[in-house]
């Protein structure tokens, strides 16, 4: 591949078929990480290129709202009442109050149109590290978290990354965070009183915090720093569908993304690794900053971009440089992320594209039409699936139930006959049903294919369908081989 | 909750049997078809395994767990009773096909499910010390392929360039590709992704539809290993596990988020056993988790990660049904580090007794070169007799 194409396999999406070649991608990468991001997309497979209308990027208020809704139809609908139990009053309520299918073709089209392709590769990293699973009443929260709990901070410091994620209503109602209580809180101690109610601790978030988020098991923690650190976020969250008012009352903050239970909170002071913290609402950002910048944070974070960006098993010297950076920067994710470019572009190896980055750089460099538009959402197509069964179907999306790790950045995860034949069969179905614009022969002119890519794709024959699928499946496209 | 009555006819051989750790080496190794099959349920986010056989004769057990404990439990003897999700599985205890081992645990104790997961999978002697599975490494050393339900080839099976996965993809607008097609594409790639291309040419020459929840799964997965030239080994994962919050709904210890994975399970083995047929005879079918969780419940109807749980087992392979513990107790001073169930059986010794019935492997060899423990203990005698 040529330099362009490399690089933009590398850390971006591809060039699509009609965009113009940066000469200088150096220069080309420094203003990636500036490019503004709308959410650009097609409102049908026939009409051009435009953002999403507002209406369907509600904000946090407006998604808690419908989803207060949605439950409530829902209960209506089990008790038969107000004609909620018929099948059509069941899919008007899901289709109007839920965000999911909604959220994840927005995803899907600003990977496919946008032109901030560097951004929303990074999008995805940080999107996988803070993991959100689907645990239903997520969802109307996920897409929210994506775009502004990490596309909108990825210019800031780590540490404001990293308090967001881990205030954000998804994360904390993902990892059960909204149903704990200190031991020594005023709601457990009328729990206690109380035959009806339970209250205590829930250490999920916490331990996720310091074991993925942040220090990892490397830093050798017990599980006493497991407690602090749940009992420094005990009271943070409230349920998404509390009536905003009373969510105020019990809570303050103005939205759900800050919403502190007082009576839910652990007195006192804590420790974690430590770091004493204070009581109170501004306990948890000393310690997301005390972990932030933490050693083992910055060795645990700095390897982890390596190896999505940089090689499966990158040298200590790679990651004592990107080490470097963040130092140097203090936590500033634009400098950190320069130098795992830098890295990225010198790396002497290949690097096996995820599943959903591979499927996205081929709709682009096809010109194909892929993905329906925002108002085709929930029309059955014979041809074209709904983009969350897609990625789905590809065993990667960001929508879907996963534990809190995250998909891995190793190879070893990826290589199976099935993940392979999924690999195969939509370069097949892109190619069939997508209108793809550039010829195979185009492609591979445009993107300077290897001799041994071309070599593979003459072999097949002169199909040219058989063709496409050779070319998206060659080692080359897939970041197998380095060619 | 009324108890359920199914199967109750004496289906324990002994009480809180105590287990006798001793190693029993017999020479002799696989030749040809192994004598047998294995299949590996994972369940993943640890499983509660004082829910799912409660220890009902512990006097510590309704003061420790009053909120969570299942009330409608089926009981098995005097000191344990059976979670009631799992129906199938009882009528297998009571016909001697089923048997549980009690406070197991892999020789893990920090409590992360990705350490812990690994190492369950791995088999080696700390998380990521392999990069293959102790199932790999046991079918390459039987020379026998195995199977993973799944999208992807799951660390347990890593090890042996014939194992492959089965999960039927589902692709509006794309037919089946053409096998000489992928083979063309095989050709072009090297190594492992060669070999991987190769089986989706060699898969597409079959026409296999098979809906994709997981009792659809292990049932095609007992069919396709009771064929003469069937794969030996299998592997299903089951989900959801990690029970925080919930893990019983309020006012209902028998209902909630463990109940409803505990019916996943069930169905699994019934599957295994409508798909193996006669192979059922056998086979061997063991689960596997993490860690269990915390002894006590904690303020949100659930439970935090702990260390000992509890092993599932079935296939008519056993030599007869019973729940094999040597029960450590459940009062402080008993549990792990002051609030987890303590281990007393190592699970890695239940794994090389299955794959020492279903594979015909040696011990020692399992011992050393599959779970790099040489003096791991054998207990075999406990389980086939």
């Amino acid at each position: 591949m040529n330099k362009q194409f490399r690089i933009a396999q590398r850390f971006g999406l591809m060039f699509r078929y009609d965009q113009d070649l940066p000469q200088d991608m150096e220069a080309w990468i420094e203003l990636q990480l500036q490019a503004p991001s709308p959410a650009l997309g097609i409102a049908n497979t026939s009409t051009e290129v435009a953002e999403w209308p507002d209406e369907l990027q509600p904000n946090l208020a407006k998604r808690a709202g419908m989803w207060r809704r949605n439950r409530a139809l829902e209960d209506q609908a089990r008790k038969g009442k107000n004609g909620q139990d018929t099948e059509a009053a069941r899919k008007a309520n899901r289709f109007e109050n839920l965000m999911r299918r909604k959220d994840e073709l927005k995803f899907v089209h600003r990977n496919v149109y946008g032109s901030d392709q560097v951004k929303l590769r990074l999008t995805a990293f940080w999107a996988n590290h803070f993991t959100i699973g689907n645990t239903f009443d997520t969802a109307n929260m996920i897409g929210h978290a994506i775009d502004e709990g990490i596309l909108a901070k990825l210019n800031g410091s780590f540490a404001d990354m990293l308090y967001g994620m881990t205030t954000h209503p998804g994360m904390l109602t993902y990892l059960d965070n909204i149903h704990s209580a200190g031991e020594r809180s005023e709601r457990a101690k009328d729990c206690r009183k109380r035959k009806d109610c339970q209250a205590g601790l829930n250490d999920n978030l916490g331990r996720e915090v310091l074991e993925l988020h942040t220090v990892s098991v490397a830093a050798g923690y017990s599980e006493d720093d497991i407690r602090g650190a749940a009992q420094v976020l005990a009271g943070w969250g409230v349920n998404f569908d509390e009536e905003l008012g009373d969510m105020r009352k019990k809570a303050g903050g103005t939205n759900h993304w800050n919403a502190y239970k007082k009576r839910w909170a652990e007195p006192g002071t804590k420790k974690v690794m430590g770091q004493k913290i204070s009581a109170g609402r501004g306990g948890l950002r000393q310690l997301t900053d005390f972990l932030a910048s933490h050693d083992h944070t910055i060795n645990h974070i700095s390897a982890k971009l390596c190896q999505h960006f940089v090689s499966d098993n990158p040298s200590t010297d790679q990651i004592e440089s990107v080490k470097l950076a963040w130092h140097q920067s203090n936590g500033d994710l634009q400098a950190i992320h320069t130098q795992v470019f830098k890295l990225a572009i010198d790396a002497p190896e290949a690097k096996f594209m995820w599943p959903m980055t591979w499927l996205f750089q081929v709709v682009r460099l096809s010109g194909a039409t892929y993905f329906k538009g925002w108002e085709e959402i929930g029309d059955y197509d014979d041809n074209l699936m709904s983009s969350k069964a897609v990625l789905e179907e590809l065993g990667q999306s960001f929508w879907s139930s996963r534990q809190p790790n995250g998909y891995s950045s190793d190879k070893a995860e990826w290589m199976s006959a099935e993940m392979f034949e999924r690999r195969v069969r939509f370069a097949d179905a892109i190619y069939k049903n997508g209108n793809t614009r550039l010829s195979v022969n185009k492609i591979m002119d445009r993107i300077g294919a290897a001799e041994q890519t071309r070599a593979l794709v003459a072999s097949v024959g002169a199909s040219p369908g058989d063709q496409f699928i050779t070319l998206m499946c060659s080692p080359e496209l897939m970041g197998l081989e380095y060619v | 909750m009324s108890k359920l009555t199914v199967g109750r006819r004496n289906i324990l051989k002994a009480g809180a049997a105590s287990l006798f750790l001793a190693g029993m080496p017999i020479t002799g190794f696989a030749k040809g078809k192994p004598p047998g099959s294995i299949s590996v349920i994972i369940l993943e986010g640890g499983m509660d395994g004082l829910s799912t056989i409660p220890p009902i004769g512990d006097p510590d057990l309704m003061r420790m767990r009053k909120t969570i404990s299942p009330e409608g439990y089926l009981p098995l003897n005097d000191f344990f009773g059976l979670h009631p999700s799992l129906k199938f599985y009882a009528q297998l205890m009571a016909r001697g096909h089923a048997s549980a081992v009690h406070a197991t645990a892999f020789p893990y104790t920090k409590r992360s499910h990705f350490e812990g997961q690994n190492l369950i999978e791995g088999g080696g002697l700390s998380p990521f010390s392999e990069k293959t599975g102790w199932l790999g490494r046991a079918l390459e050393l039987a020379g026998v392929a195995g199977r993973s339900l799944s999208l992807d080839m799951p660390l347990i099976l890593r090890g042996y360039r014939d194992n492959d996965n089965f999960y039927p993809a589902s692709i509006r607008g794309s037919g089946r590709p053409a096998a000489d097609l992928l083979e063309m594409i095989a050709m072009g790639h090297q190594m492992e992704a060669a070999q991987i291309f190769t089986k989706v040419a060699n898969k597409s020459k079959e026409n296999v539809q098979v809906p994709r929840d997981p009792a659809s799964l292990a049932k095609y997965a007992g069919q396709a290993m009771a064929q003469a030239d069937g794969p030996v080994a299998s592997v299903i994962r089951v989900e959801n596990f990690d029970t925080h919050a919930n893990q019983v709904e309020e006012g209902d210890t028998d209902s909630g988020r463990l109940a409803r994975q505990l019916v996943v399970v069930d169905d699994v083995i019934a599957g295994y056993r409508r798909g193996l047929g006669k192979a059922w005879d056998d086979a061997i079918i063991l689960t596997l988790t993490e860690f269990g969780r915390t002894v006590a419940g904690n303020g949100t109807l659930g439970t935090e990660h702990g260390y000992a749980s509890v092993g599932l087992l079935a296939g008519g392979t056993l030599s007869g049904s019973g729940v094999v513990a040597d029960w450590p107790g459940l009062s402080k001073k008993d549990q792990f580090e002051k609030r987890d169930l303590m281990a007393t059986i190592d699970y890695r010794s239940v794994c090389a007794a299955c794959l020492e019935k279903s594979l015909g492997l040696d011990h020692d060899l399992i011992a050393s070169q599959i779970f790099r423990q040489p003096d791991l203990p054998r207990v075999f005698e406990h389980l086939f007799a």
